[in-house]
């Protein structure tokens, strides 16, 4: 029980710190493929950049080729002015060196950096204020050297939307998986802790406690749940069964015994012991012995699963023997013992002895009952289902109100109540039956009774 | 004859004992499994009894070691477990034959008297005779006083067994495995009744009884 109670929290610890393993796993991996989103936008938008003015230069170019000198320059001179809030910036030097157009107002010192601060740029008029920096290139424009610088804006507001979607979406799965981790782990934990309960109630006594299931789930604590629920059913009915084995003890062996002190103290009291005395406690004691081996192997049969010897037997040779031994007892009794089986093999699968001790048991039971002049017959024969066995009588035959007691022990009929026996045959022909998978049944003959045994295939 | 009793419980082996000895059998005693091992060693018994439950080494062990020194001394197990298999399991570890706790001691005594003098490796008879009384195992003939009597199957192997264990006690049970494998006790006395047939059979119509039964054990056939 402390065992159990120990595993309880030990199971809680694990299930959250599982989810909360992967919540971080997940946090971290998320972070990275963000930190390569980013980087690569960074990395695409200023290649555009580099490509627009590329292309633009490569537009100049064909400019120049198309309307010369003068054509060019306007439209450098155009482009600057038209570029809203020096978002792009031109300069355009002759061959010697001087500025013929453009917006910047002083020559760049060679080599020409790819990327320059604003504030150190050479600009007249407002600049866009989100603008930190220009990208320069500069391209040959036919006899002119073409400087371009893009602001570095589009990137910054591109990488400025994205790094908010980023963080967003970051926060969005890191808080997402830790409660979804969390929930998933303390649902797991919940059903472990049904389950430790469960199992606690059921050491501490209360069999009947059962693990909550629902009847669609398929996943494994659901399977174990089942099993789980499916073994304490049996340890209910193996308890249950012994539990009835000491009631029935103490009912039924309590008689015998008292009998048996009494005549010992008898015995002990009278001044002469006669042997026949002395035969009669003896007798006693070994119908004591009897019942209680009879009782402990109904116990057995019952609790057993064990067919490990369990072979193939031809009903008929059990059938032959068991009638072999009864023939001259019935005869004694008046009684026409007749056996009518099939010609070819009626096998059942079981245990030998068994099922002789079940045969003997009901021939036993109709010899016993049945008057002088009656006839009792039994009968094997295959059915499409399995073989069966029939034991049937012409007997008084059984009260129905009894019919579903007799297979209980110690149940005695008003016919037999002073007859010699202990009310265990039936009893124990029952058991056999139930360890063979075999269905026992009794029905009215009339007049008498029908014993049938159905073997299961 | 000699037996040695091994049994851990002090008074079932002073009982065992005893009673042997008033018998006129030399008894050894040992009360765990150890020293019953060392004693079936010497292998001066003629019957071994040998409980199932034995502090040291447990019975079943016990037997398969001492089939395991070549030791084939004849074993009774003596056991108050009386489960399903413990028998068959019980033979099969090499014992011979098998009684369930509590026994009476006369169902003791006779098993080991059946067990003792059962002759080591000697051919099978085909023929037995009981002072008068003669049959023949293969050709399944009974014969008294020169005069032949005809028998049922059953009849037969019933006095077959009793022809083999002449002299001594047989007891219900040991007829009851022996000649109709029954490994349990029915309540009507079927045994009796065989009995019966046969006396009227092999007995009545002679003026000396053959068939003699044992007042609290069983049955025995002598002249």
């Amino acid at each position: 029980m402390d065992s159990l109670k120990r595993k309880g929290p030990s199971a809680l610890r694990t299930s959250i710190r599982l989810s909360l393993q992967y919540s971080f796993l997940y946090s971290v991996l998320s972070a990275l493929v963000f930190a390569l989103a980013y980087w690569f936008t960074q990395y695409e938008v200023q290649d555009w950049v580099f490509d627009q003015m590329r292309s633009d230069a490569a537009t100049l170019v064909e400019i120049f080729e198309l309307g010369g000198d003068e054509v060019l320059v306007d439209r450098v001179d155009a482009l600057a002015e038209v570029s809203f809030q020096n978002a792009r910036v031109y300069q355009l030097l002759n061959a010697e060196g001087a500025i013929v157009s453009g917006n910047l107002s002083s020559v760049f010192k060679n080599p020409l950096p790819d990327y320059l601060p604003a504030q150190e740029l050479p600009l007249a008029g407002e600049i866009h204020d989100e603008v930190t920096g220009y990208w320069l290139r500069a391209d040959d424009v036919g006899p002119y050297l073409l400087i371009q610088g893009a602001g570095d804006h589009i990137v910054l507001e591109i990488l400025e939307a994205l790094g908010m979607a980023l963080v967003a979406g970051y926060l969005a799965v890191v808080i997402l998986g830790l409660v979804v981790g969390v929930r998933i782990g303390r649902i797991t934990e919940r059903r472990i802790a049904a389950i430790s309960n469960t199992l606690t109630e059921a050491s501490c006594g209360n069999l009947a406690s059962r693990i909550p299931t629902t009847r669609n789930a398929r996943d494994d604590l659901s399977r174990v749940s089942t099993e789980i629920n499916s073994m304490l059913d049996q340890i209910k009915r193996l308890l249950e069964s012994q539990e009835q084995i000491s009631n029935d003890i103490a009912h039924d062996m309590r008689t015998p015994l008292q009998h048996l002190r009494q005549r010992l103290e008898k015995l002990r009291d009278s001044p002469m012991i006669r042997p026949d005395d002395i035969s009669a406690s003896l007798d006693q004691t070994e119908e004591i012995i009897a019942t209680f081996n009879a009782l402990l192997r109904i116990a057995q049969i019952e609790g057993s699963d064990r067919r490990e010897r369990f072979a193939w037997n031809d009903l008929r040779e059990v059938i032959g023997n068991v009638t072999e031994v009864f023939e001259p007892t019935a005869e004694d009794a008046g009684i026409e013992l007749t056996i009518k089986v099939p010609d070819e093999h009626l096998e059942v699968f079981g245990d030998k002895n068994l099922l002789t001790q079940l045969l003997s048991n009901l021939v036993e039971n109709a010899i016993k009952h049945c008057p002088v002049g009656s006839k009792v017959l039994v009968l094997a024969e295959t059915t499409p289902v399995g073989p069966t066995l029939r034991i049937t009588d012409d007997g008084p035959g059984i009260e129905c109100e009894n019919r579903e007691r007799i297979f209980r022990r110690f149940f005695r009929g008003e016919k037999s109540r002073n007859s010699p026996g202990n009310g265990l045959g039936l009893a124990l022909a029952k058991a056999i039956c139930d360890l063979h998978g075999a269905e026992i049944t009794v029905s009215e003959n009339d007049p008498g009774t029908t014993f049938e045994i159905n073997f299961l295939r | 004859m000699r037996v040695l009793v091994v049994e851990d419980d002090g008074e079932t082996a002073e009982y065992i004992c005893t009673s042997l000895k008033a018998l006129g059998h030399v008894t050894k005693h040992a009360s765990d499994g150890k020293q019953g091992f060392l004693d079936a060693l010497d292998n001066d018994f003629d019957v071994i009894v040998v409980d199932r439950m034995l502090p040291g080494l447990d019975g079943l062990t016990l037997v398969k070691s001492v089939r395991g020194a070549n030791v084939d001394t004849p074993i009774l197990f003596l056991s108050a477990l009386g489960g399903l298999n413990d028998r068959v399991n019980g033979l099969e570890a090499g014992a011979d034959d098998y009684l369930v706790k509590p026994f009476a001691f006369s169902e003791l005594s006779a098993r080991l008297t059946a067990l003792a003098r059962r002759p080591p490796m000697q051919a099978e008879e085909t023929r037995l005779q009981v002072a008068d009384l003669e049959i023949d195992l293969i050709r399944h003939t009974v014969c008294r006083s020169g005069q032949e009597i005809a028998v049922q199957p059953r009849e037969f192997r019933l006095l077959s067994y009793l022809m083999k264990n002449a002299e001594r006690v047989v007891t219900r049970t040991m007829l009851l495995e022996a000649v109709w494998d029954f490994h349990f006790d029915p309540n009507t006395n079927v045994v009796e009744t065989h009995i019966s047939r046969l006396r009227n059979k092999i007995d009545k119509p002679f003026d000396q009884p053959l068939i003699h039964t044992v007042r609290g054990a069983g049955y025995s056939l002598h002249g």
